[in-house]
C-alpha cells in the first residue's frame, strides 16, 4: 500500500467546543481518593479517565491497562482565565484593535493595499521566477519586510480609522495582567474584546480563523489529561503519592469551588477578585510553574513542581531526553585506566559488567550438546536468558532451568555472559575518526574500570584522568565477524589519514628503548632476563666476551629473524641485519608516533599481526627496562651552573648590543630599510629576527654545557617528552612573548607603552615583551606580567581554535561521510555523481603506501 | 588578448566530442548530470564557446602526476 504523503501540517489552538468533544467526563470534585482508597466519580482520577492498575477494566473504552490509551476529561472554570503562555499574542491583539468597535487600527484602503502586495507576491512566487526577474518586481518584495513594521504602526495608532473612537493605551504586565489607565482588565472583558475581533482582520494579523479565534486564548473549559499521563506512586508503606499534574489540577479545582461557592453566595467582590486571580495563578502553574513574574508553586518538601511546560523543556525533557535520546542495549560504560599487561587489542572488563551482558548463542542441531551443556551451568559463564524461536524472551533462573532444558530446540537463541575472547566495540567521543570505534577482545578483569593497553591510547585520544568510554557487543555473527575482520585494533595502526604509524608506544616507552638502544648500554646476565622475562621471551641473546649483553642485542630479541632495514635517521642511520639492531638508536623517530619506517616496514613486510606483537612485547621490555634504571627527572636537571649562566649573560649582552646600535642607526636615520617596510617596520623586523637568533644560540649553549646524562636533556632527545626550548624556558630565558597578531607585545597605555616602569617610545627587547630571566632562576615583576600577556594570549587562542577547528571538521567530515572510491578509482557520491575522476588525482591510498620515496615527495 | 585563462598554471581545457563524450558515459556507467558541473561563464567556458550540454575535458598537472578531469556545462 503506498502511504499518502504529507502536505502540510498545521497548528491551531483548541477550542471550547473541541474541548468538550475530546473530554468524557466533567470533573468537578478537588479530590482524588475516598475513604475507602476508591478513586471518587468526578475526582481527578476518575475511573472513566483510563486505567492504568493492572486487572481493571477502563470504564469508557472496556480495554485493559496498558491496551487503554486513556481518555481526556475537563473542569469548567467558574470565571474565564487568560492562558499565560499567550498573553503576549493577547497583548499584540488588544492593542492593534479598537477598543469599542474591534476592528483592526488600519483603514480600508491600507488594509486593501497590503492584500493587493500580498496577492502580488504569491503570484510571483508561483511564477519559479528566476533571480533576475525577481528584482524588476523589488517594490512588490519590498512588502513582504514590512510585515513588522506596518504591525508597529498600527500597534501605537491613536485613533480608530473606523470609528473614530480614542485609543486608550493599554499596560501589560506579566505575565497576566492588562490594564487600561488605573483599571484592571478582567479576562472575561478581554475575552468579549477579543471575540469582537472579525475573522477578515485576524487574517491580516497573522492568524488564520478557522482554526484559533482569538478568545479562545482566554480558558473558560480546562483540558485534563488523562490519568495515564499523571500516574500516581503506591509507595511501600501503601501510600499514595501523585503526581505533580495532579496535585496542581487539585488546586485549580479548589480554587474554582471556592469561587462558586463565594460567587453563589454573594460575597463581597473583593473576595471575589482576589479568588479569581488565584485561580489564575494557578493555571498560569499549570502550565508553565517557571513563568516570569509568578513564584514557583512548590511541593510539600519545597521542591518546584514539574508542571506540563517542565515535561518538555530542555536537556531532560520530553523532546531532548525520550525523542531525540535514544539508548542503546547491550552497552556499558565506565572509567579507562591503564594496563600494560594486557594486549593492545584486549579491553579489560569489570567482572560486574561480563556478568550482565550478553552474546548470542544460536541453537541449531549441530550444537545443541553443547548449548545443553551451556544451560546447565548455575555459575558465572552461563546462559542469562532463552529467546525461543517464536521470538518470547525467557529469564532463565535456577527454578526453571531444567524444565528449559528439556523445552530447548534447534532454532532457540541464548544468551551467555561475556567471557574472555568475546568480540566487542570500544569507543570513546567524540568519534571523530573510524579509529574512535575499534574491535577488541574481552578480558575479564576483577575491578570496575575498563582497561586498554597504553599503546592504543592514541587512535582514541584517551587518557586517564577521569575519561569513560563505551563497549558494545555485536548480536549477530555476520557484526561480529565484520567487527573481527574490519575493526580489530591491528588493522588501525597505520592511519587511514597520511599511512603513519597511529598505534604506539610512547612517553616513558620510548624513553627506556631509547636507554635500552642506546650505543653504550650494557646488562648482566640477570638483568637482561628479567626485562626478557617481563616481556614474555625466555631466551637471551648471545652475550659479548665480557659475559655482558649490550642494550641493542637484547632489544634485538623481538624483531623477526630475517628483517634486513636500514634508514638515514637524524644523526646517524639505524640498521638492522638479519634481525640485529646494528647501528642507531630507537627514538620517537623510529619507534614512535608519525611516519615511522621501521614500523612500517615490519606492518608490511611481516603483516599487522607482527606487528602489533612487537609493539606489545616492545612495549613491555620497554617499561621494564626503564622502571629497572629508574629513570627520572626533576628540578636538579634545570639547575643552572656556572657555564650556563655566563653563557646566557654573554648571549644576552651581545643581542642587546646589537640590536641598541640598530636603534641608534634609525634614530640618526641611517638604517638602511628593508624591500617594501618603512624604516619603523624594518627596525622591528630586525629586531625580531635578532631576538630568534639568540633563541636558536641558546640552544646551542645549553647542548654544550648541560651534562649528556642530563635526564631532562635524554628525554628532549628520545623524543619522549620535552624539547630544549623548553629547557631553554627553565635554564636560559624565556624568549620573546607574542600577541595574538604575532607582534611584540606594544599596547598598555596611551603613552605608547607596556607599563609605567617603561619609558614612553622603547624599543628595546625587555620594553617590548622578551623575558630574558628563566623558570629556575624566578622572572622579575615585569618579565611575569609580560609572560602573564602571553599566556593568556595563548590561552584565549587555543580555546577559539579548538572550538572552530573541531566544528569545521565536523561540517567536512559530514559532508564527505558516503563519498567512495569506485573500482576505476573515481569518487562518487550515494547517487553516483562524479566528485572527482581519480581519487586525489593520484589514486594513491595512504595506508596502501610502502616505500618512502612516495611519502617523502609527498612531504616536500 | 592575454588573460587569467592564458596563464601557465590554467590547466587545458578542450570541448569533448559528442562521440568521446558518449564512450566516457558508457566507460563510466554514468549519466551526464553524474559528471561535476562547470558554470557556461567560466572564463574557460567562454573562451572555447561551449554551451550547456557540452563535457570539458580538463588536463591537469599536479606536481608532474598528469589526469583527466571532466566537466559538463551547465548554465548561469
Amino acid at each position: 500500500m503506498q502511504a499518502e504523503v504529507i502536505q502540510s501540517v498545521k497548528f491551531g489552538i483548541i477550542s471550547p467546543e473541541q474541548t468538550k468533544k475530546l473530554s468524557v467526563v466533567k470533573l468537578s470534585v478537588p479530590d482524588t481518593y475516598n475513604e475507602d482508597g476508591y478513586p471518587i466519580d468526578g475526582g481527578l482520577l476518575d475511573q472513566r479517565l483510563g486505567v492504568i492498575d493492572p486487572g481493571l477494566v477502563c470504564k469508557t473504552c472496556g480495554a485493559r491497562a496498558k491496551t487503554c490509551p486513556g481518555h481526556f476529561g475537563h473542569i469548567e472554570l467558574i470565571r474565564p482565565v487568560i492562558h499565560s503562555e499567550f498573553s503576549k499574542i493577547i497583548y499584540m491583539l488588544l492593542q492593534s484593535t479598537c477598543g469599542s468597535c474591534h476592528r483592526i487600527l488600519m483603514s480600508d484602503d491600507e488594509i486593501k493595499g497590503v492584500k493587493d502586495k500580498v496577492k502580488g507576491i504569491v503570484a510571483l512566487e508561483a511564477q519559479n521566477l528566476t533571480e533576475e526577474e525577481i528584482a524588476e518586481h523589488d517594490e512588490e518584495i519590498e512588502g513582504r519586510k514590512s510585515g513588522k513594521s506596518i504591525l508597529k504602526k498600527i500597534r501605537s495608532a491613536r485613533k480608530c480609522p473606523h470609528c473614530g473612537a480614542v485609543q486608550d493605551k493599554i499596560k501589560f504586565s506579566s505575565p497576566t495582567y492588562f490594564y487600561v489607565g488605573d483599571k484592571k482588565l478582567k479576562p472575561d472583558e478581554i475575552r468579549d474584546a477579543l471575540a469582537g475581533i472579525n475573522s477578515d482582520d485576524l487574517e491580516m494579523l497573522g492568524i488564520d480563523p478557522n482554526v484559533s479565534r482569538p478568545e479562545w486564548l482566554v480558558l473558560t473549559l480546562l483540558l485534563v489529561p488523562p490519568v495515564n499521563v499523571r500516574p500516581s506512586i503506591t509507595l511501600e508503606s501503601g501510600e499514595r503519592s501523585e503526581d505533580d499534574l495532579t496535585h496542581k489540577l487539585v488546586d485549580i479545582m479548589r480554587i474554582n469551588q471556592r469561587l462558586a461557592q463565594n460567587i453563589n453566595a454573594g460575597a463581597p467582590q473583593i473576595i471575589i477578585d482576589d479568588l479569581w486571580e488565584l485561580l489564575q495563578y494557578h493555571v498560569t502553574a499549570y502550565f508553565n510553574n517557571e513563568t516570569s513574574g509568578i513564584p514557583p508553586a512548590r511541593h510539600r518538601s519545597g521542591r518546584a513542581l514539574k508542571t506540563l511546560a517542565q515535561r518538555l523543556k530542555g536537556k531532560e525533557g520530553r523532546f531532548r531526553y525520550n525523542l531525540s535520546g535514544k539508548r542503546v542495549n547491550y552497552s556499558a560504560r565506565t572509567v579507562i585506566s591503564v594496563d600494560p599487561y594486557i594486549d593492545l587489542d584486549e579491553v579489560g572488563v569489570p567482572f560486574d559488567i561480563a556478568s550482565k551482558l550478553t552474546v548470542p548463542f544460536y541453537v541449531t542441531l549441530w550444537n545443541i550438546d553443547k548449548a545443553r551443556e551451556l544451560l546447565s551451568r548455575a555459575a558465572y559463564p552461563m546462559i542469562l536468558n532463552l529467546i525461543s524461536i517464536d521470538g518470547k524472551r525467557k529469564r532463565v533462573i535456577d527454578t526453571n532451568r531444567e524444565d528449559l532444558l528439556k523445552e530447548m530446540k534447534p532454532g532457540d537463541i541464548l544468551e551467555r555472559q561475556l567471557i574472555d575472547g568475546d568480540i566487542v566495540l570500544f569507543n570513546r567521543q567524540p568519534s571523530l575518526h573510524r579509529m574512535s570505534i575499534m574491535a577488541h577482545r574481552v578480558r575479564v578483569l576483577p575491578g570496575k574500570t575498563f582497561r586498554i593497553n597504553f599503546c592504543v591510547t592514541p587512535p582514541y585520544n584517551a587518557d586517564f584522568d577521569g575519561d569513560e568510554m563505551n563497549l558494545h557487543v555485536p548480536q549477530t555473527l555476520e557484526a561480529q565477524a565484520e567487527a573481527k575482520y574490519l575493526l580489530e585494533v591491528q588493522y588501525q595502526i597505520f592511519s587511514p589519514r597520511d599511512g603513519e604509524a597511529l598505534i604506539t608506544n610512547n612517553e616513558d616507552g620510548i624513553t627506556g628503548m631509547y636507554f635500552l638502544t642506546k650505543d653504550d648500554t650494557r646488562l648482566t646476565k640477570d638483568e637482561a632476563s628479567y626485562i626478557l622475562g617481563i616481556a614474555g621471551i625466555y631466551e637471551l641473546p648471545k652475550p659479548e666476551k665480557s659475559g655482558l649483553y649490550k642494550g641493542k642485542d637484547v632489544f634485538s630479541m623481538l624483531l623477526p629473524k630475517d628483517l634486513n632495514f636500514e634508514t638515514k635517521i637524524s644523526g646517524g642511520t639505524l640498521k638492522i641485519v638479519n634481525g640485529k639492531l646494528v647501528d642507531g638508536v630507537l627514538t620517537k623517530e623510529t619507534y614512535g608516533r608519525g611516519n615511522n619506517k621501521l614500523l612500517i616496514k615490519i606492518g608490511m613486510d611481516y603483516g599487522t599481526e607482527v606487528l602489533k606483537r612487537f609493539l606489545f612485547l616492545s612495549s613491555k621490555l620497554s617499561d621494564a627496562y626503564v622502571t629497572f634504571i629508574g629513570a627520572t627527572i626533576g628540578v636538579k636537571e634545570y639547575i643552572t651552573t656556572e657555564q650556563i649562566e655566563k653563557g646566557r649573560a654573554e648571549l644576552l649582552e651581545n643581542t642587546f648590543k646589537m640590536i641598541d646600535e640598530k636603534i641608534e642607526q634609525y634614530k640618526a636615520r641611517k638604517l638602511e630599510p628593508l624591500i617594501g617596510y618603512t624604516r619603523r617596520e624594518s627596525l622591528e623586523r630586525m629586531i625580531i629576527v635578532d631576538l630568534n637568533i639568540a633563541r636558536e644560540k641558546a640552544g646551542e649553549v645549553l647542548i654544550k654545557n648541560v651534562d649528556p646524562a642530563n635526564s631532562a636533556m635524554q628525554m628532549a632527545r628520545a623524543g619522549s617528552r620535552g624539547s630544549i626550548f623548553q629547557y631553554e624556558q627553565m635554564s636560559m630565558f624565556l624568549g620573546q612573548q607574542a600577541t595574538l597578531s604575532g607582534g611584540r607585545i606594544k599596547r598598555g597605555y596611551y603613552t605608547r607603552r607596556v607599563l609605567p616602569h617603561i619609558v614612553p617610545g622603547d624599543v628595546r627587547p625587555g620594553a617590548r615583551g622578551f623575558v630574558s630571566t628563566n623558570y629556575y632562576t624566578g622572572l622579575s615583576p615585569i618579565d611575569l606580567f609580560m609572560h602573564a600577556v602571553g599566556s593568556r594570549g595563548s590561552e584565549v587562542y587555543k580555546a577559539l581554535l579548538t572550538a572552530r577547528s573541531g566544528y569545521l571538521y565536523r561540517r567536512l567530515s559530514n559532508a564527505l561521510q558516503d563519498l567512495y572510491v569506485e573500482r576505476d578509482f573515481s569518487v562518487r557520491d550515494t547517487s553516483n555523481n562524479i566528485v572527482q575522476t581519480i581519487y586525489g588525482g593520484d589514486a594513491v591510498e595512504p595506508l596502501s603506501v610502502q616505500f618512502m620515496k612516495m611519502r617523502e615527495k609527498e612531504s616536500k | 588578448m592575454a588573460g587569467k585563462s592564458d596563464h601557465e598554471i590554467v590547466p587545458v581545457h578542450e570541448i569533448l566530442r559528442l562521440k568521446e563524450v558518449n564512450e566516457l558515459l558508457q566507460e563510466k556507467h554514468i549519466a551526464l548530470e553524474n559528471l561535476p558541473k562547470i558554470m557556461e561563464s567560466d572564463p574557460q567556458c567562454r573562451k572555447l564557446g561551449a554551451k550547456p550540454g557540452h563535457v570539458i575535458k580538463i588536463s591537469r598537472n599536479d606536481n608532474g602526476n598528469a589526469y583527466l578531469y571532466y566537466r559538463v556545462v551547465v548554465e548561469g
